[in-house]
């Protein structure tokens, strides 16, 4: 028979037994009544404990305590976290935004680069367009001429490529939210062989930087040129040299008093 | 978790809520204090609902929960120099079987003497009819820990009761 100890005795009296070791402990207590009187304590006590807590559980559960109402309000509160989280950035957001749109335009001397890249994307959009290549035909040069001043606020002549091989295709008009115009013209030519080139053409005013720079930018060349009136990027798949050619013919069309443009290569 | 799956978690968490305010109404003697116990235990339950496994015991877990969360509420209340009143004793609820076989106020107070280990391991036990290796894993202590402590605790109580010297000693079946 095993021994029966003060632990296995606290045991049974909790229910831990199984029912062969339970039998062994009944044999036991049959025979000991010190035992048996031990035993009657520590379910007295277990019961005097019951009767002390147990109506707890019986008790209304408060509305406060349900899991659903509990999961609900986690839900909305990790949404209301994401909301206002989303918000904070949206605020940083528009601050930013609005202190790039409103920093003081003439000590950005990377508004050109702004430019060129606007130039570059333009030419990259427009170029692939067979129908809807330009706005305005370059048969209507003169409509196309006014138009295009009038927008942009400053007096532009439709430059004629014909020497260097380029019919006009026309123009169109294209936001450039970078400078204080707002307002950015493009010009389309193209060659024989179809190859096209545009011109990218803005007011000069508030714009800063080199009177000339010629970049590579993907798989064409750009070339950005300013006057005191306006920039002009000719960007086109074509080698530095056939631009600048190019630009030559350009420049002394659009502004015809200025002087020939010193390249500066970067 | 699909959306079932988490209506299946919280029923099943529903139904372990009379116990978790049993035992936390027990631990704490404040109703207020204890249902403030339960509502973070489910909280937490809830939002860390991806990291039980719905094979384990839920009950099991959410009474870990409890207890830690009870005795980083003592520790804090510890720091801050809260003491508990003793005296507050809450109302004893349904009279015992026999009334006035054992003095249930003189329990409860002796109850309130026990060292905070030795009270999670009794209540567990005998209040919530937990099996020793449960209660074990609850309190992350080793089998013969948890009887040491279980026995320590009546011991005490039997002591601060009086019980030992009770000439009417009758056996309750």
């Amino acid at each position: 028979m095993m021994e029966i100890t003060r632990d296995t005795l606290m045991a049974f009296a909790d229910g831990q037994l199984d029912a062969d070791a339970s039998a062994r402990v009944e044999a036991y207590l049959a025979a000991n009544p010190e035992a048996a009187a031990e035993l009657a304590q520590l379910q007295r006590q277990n019961s005097a404990i019951q009767a002390l807590f147990a109506p707890a559980a019986a008790e209304p559960v408060p509305s406060r305590l349900d899991p659903h109402r509990l999961a609900l309000a986690q839900s909305r509160n990790r949404w209301q976290t994401a909301t206002r989280a989303a918000m904070i950035v949206g605020v940083l957001g528009i601050g930013m935004a609005a202190g790039w749109l409103l920093r003081p335009v003439t000590d950005n001397p990377a508004l050109y680069n702004r430019l060129i890249a606007d130039a570059v994307s333009a030419h990259t959009v427009f170029v692939a367009e067979n129908r809807h290549a330009v706005e305005v035909s370059g048969d209507e040069t003169e409509h196309l001429s006014s138009w295009l001043s009038n927008r942009l606020g400053t007096g532009l002549a439709m430059p004629d490529l014909a020497t260097a091989g380029f019919s006009f295709l026309g123009g169109r008009l294209l936001p450039a939210p970078a400078i204080p115009g707002g307002r950015a013209a493009q010009l389309m030519y193209e060659d024989a062989s179809g190859e096209r080139v545009t011109l990218y053409i803005t007011p000069a005013t508030g714009v800063d930087g080199p009177a000339l720079e010629l970049v590579r930018l993907g798989d064409d060349n750009a070339l950005y040129w300013a006057s005191a009136i306006i920039t002009c990027t000719i960007v086109g798949p074509q080698p530095a040299e056939s631009l600048k050619a190019m630009a030559n013919v350009v420049f002394a069309q659009l502004t015809p008093a200025s002087p020939a443009p010193v390249y500066r290569e970067l | 978790m699909p959306s079932d799956l988490v209506a299946d978690f919280l029923d099943e968490l529903e139904t372990c809520v009379p116990a978790l305010r049993r035992y936390a109404r027990a631990l704490t003697r404040n109703i207020d204090r204890a249902d403030d116990l339960v509502q973070d235990c489910l909280e937490r339950a809830i939002s860390r609902r991806g990291l039980f496994r719905p094979t384990g015991p839920m009950r099991s877990w959410l009474f870990t929960i409890l207890t830690n969360l009870h005795r980083n509420a003592r520790r804090s209340e510890y720091r801050r120099g809260e003491t508990l009143d003793l005296d507050a004793l809450p109302e004893l609820g349904t009279p015992a079987p026999q009334p006035g076989y054992v003095a249930l106020a003189e329990l409860s107070r002796a109850i309130d003497t026990l060292p905070l280990e030795q009270k999670e391991v009794l209540l567990l036990i005998t209040l919530e009819g937990l099996a020793y290796a449960e209660a074990a894993t609850i309190l992350d202590i080793p089998l013969g820990t948890l009887m040491s402590r279980l026995g320590r605790a009546r011991a005490t109580l039997r002591q601060l009761t009086g019980a030992a010297q009770e000439p009417h000693l009758r056996s309750v079946k």
